[in-house]
């Protein structure tokens, strides 16, 4: 089972520059949807990738979709060679997004985020906007199922503002 | 909403009347009609943030206590 509160834990105190998106930030804005994993947009830039693979490394990260016999070392160096990683680690399934379809990098993503307080941590969530905008733009069909639900946690954000 | 500040009453009569008579054509009435249970919105919308995850997280334990029962069961 995943651990939410310590992988945030994790990445913040390592300081690492990062965005919740994926199933994760569509249940903080009140998606009923079950999700498994932990989905970050994180910041590409060499420092940022030096903290993430640090804050990872003591939780044995390893790559979901190769065999467990192929060697793979999370740094900064792997983390840099690639752009998108979906990990494994003691605390968790976590996947790493350098870039975020119908959005772009991480600056495009933390713009579109909102500041959240989860479990006492102030985190960067991506916006329902945002969230809409990326299921939109990968369109695949379990992207598309969850696209009514949060269009319609986005009309209830703003009663006021529903519209046909 | 996701700043995490409790919904009072009166937002929450505000979102249950707009859930149960969705205006017609908006996106609510779409979700309604593609079968979405909005009253569970409604629900998770009274959560903070952090208990939405701790919902989602007590579901993950859920299910794969389900699907250890099952991989027991069938190799009883």
């Amino acid at each position: 089972m995943n651990d939410f509160l310590q992988m945030l834990e994790v990445l913040c105190d390592a300081q690492v520059s990062f965005v919740v998106i994926g199933g994760a930030a569509a249940a903080a804005h009140g998606s009923t949807y079950p999700t498994y994993d932990l989905d970050i947009c994180y910041e590409r830039d060499r420092d940022n990738l030096e903290r993430l693979a640090k804050a990872l490394a003591p939780f044995h990260p390893r790559l979901r979709d190769v065999p467990d016999d192929l060697p793979f070392h999370l740094d900064a160096g792997a983390l840099e060679q690639g752009m998108n990683f979906t990990l494994t680690t003691d605390i968790g399934e976590i996947d790493l997004f350098g870039e975020v379809a119908g959005i772009g990098g991480y600056k495009e993503t933390s713009a579109l985020s909102d500041p959240v307080d989860l479990f006492g941590l102030r985190c960067a969530v991506l916006s329902l906007e945002g969230l809409i905008r990326c299921k939109r733009a990968t369109a695949r069909p379990k992207d598309l199922l969850v696209l009514p639900e949060l269009e319609a946690l986005r009309e209830m954000e703003t009663p006021g503002q529903a519209k046909p | 909403m996701i700043a995490g500040e409790p919904m009072d009453k009166m937002r929450r009569g505000e979102l249950i009347r707009l859930v149960t008579s969705p205006l017609a054509g908006s996106k609510i009435a779409a979700a309604k009609e593609f079968g979405i249970d909005l009253t569970l919105l409604v629900r998770m919308l009274e959560l903070t943030p952090t208990e939405r995850l701790q919902k989602l997280a007590s579901a993950q334990a859920f299910f794969q206590a389900l699907r250890a029962a099952k991989k027991t069961s069938t190799h009883e």
